[in-house]
């Protein structure tokens, strides 16, 4: 008899591993594609020039176009809608937050450090662009794990060739 | 015999709890690698030098996956632009602040036949792994 518990305990011990794994496996997949997500949308808001400060030959950033594409790059890339929830087959299941979403335009001089004590985050600009931080939660299967919750950080610079 | 008995009665489930991790491991890797793909992609398509994802690319990309042991025809793509011109064309690049949108999937092939030992339903050899993603081209003429 004592067989047939131990073979029932070790089960146990197997499975649990196994879904532990399996879950911190998907948490890093979920974690680079937020990151890609965010990058992109950082990146498609740091390309909004501002049409008449560049006929003026001034590389400025429009901030509401500037947000506007982000959260359409963002809502794409993770499936999300425009408030932010996630959509049927979305990656995430809980609300995506936008924590910060910073234009640093040219009325900063460059090179200019960005510093946000509160996310602990820290970035130089050489040219006008866009800060975006964001949280995520990760929709684990298994309660084994600890909730997991990123705030994914990114940064992007206008791009002029 | 009642070992034997115990055998018997846990044997498919043994087998399943050896076998299935690495299953569902390759299940992983590929939904990764093919993620993986679909960013390189998007990072080269979008970029200031093409702005476009054309069958050239597609079929390095296809070489690339092939390597990882998948099988290169059964990948499948869908290139489409955000304002609905062809993003697959090198004679006509997406001009920059277009969005360059790439759908990749990949059939699950016999991943989870392996369930069917523990008495589950496996999901559709044909039904297909997906991933996507969106990047504003950067080309500029």
């Amino acid at each position: 008899m004592y067989k047939l518990m131990l073979i029932i305990l070790m089960m146990t011990v197997w499975l649990s591993v196994h879904f532990l794994q399996t879950d911190e496996e998907m948490a890093m997949k979920l974690l680079y594609q937020g990151k890609h997500a965010l990058n992109r949308a950082a990146h498609a808001a740091s390309q909004q020039l501002d049409p008449a400060a560049m006929a003026e030959g001034i590389l400025r950033i429009d901030p509401d176009a500037a947000e506007r594409a982000a959260a359409a790059y963002l809502q794409a890339n993770l499936q999300l809608d425009a408030q932010g929830n996630p959509l049927p087959n979305s990656p995430v299941r809980e609300r995506v937050n936008v924590l910060v979403f910073d234009v640093i335009n040219d009325d900063h001089t460059f090179p200019y450090t960005y510093r946000s004590e509160q996310y602990d985050y820290e970035a130089t600009l050489q040219r006008p662009g866009v800060v975006l931080i964001i949280h995520v939660v990760y929709p684990r299967a298994f309660t084994l794990l600890e909730p997991i919750e990123w705030d994914i950080k990114g940064v992007s610079e206008l791009t002029v060739r | 015999m009642r070992n034997i008995l115990v055998f018997v009665l846990f044997a498919a489930m043994v087998c399943w709890m050896m076998f299935s991790p690495i299953y569902k491991h390759v299940l992983i890797a590929r939904q990764a690698v093919l993620q993986q793909e679909t960013d390189y992609l998007l990072e080269v398509g979008a970029s200031g030098s093409y702005g476009y994802i054309d069958s050239a690319m597609m079929e390095q990309s296809r070489e690339r996956l092939a390597a990882f042991g998948m099988q290169p025809e059964l990948v499948r793509f869908e290139v489409t632009a955000d304002n609905g011109l062809a993003a697959t064309d090198p004679a006509s690049p997406l001009p920059r602040g277009t969005g360059i949108m790439l759908r990749m999937s990949y059939p699950y092939e016999n991943l989870f036949q392996i369930d069917r030992l523990i008495g589950l339903d496996p999901v559709s050899p044909d039904s297909r792994m997906r991933t996507f993603g969106l990047k504003m081209s950067e080309y500029m003429p």
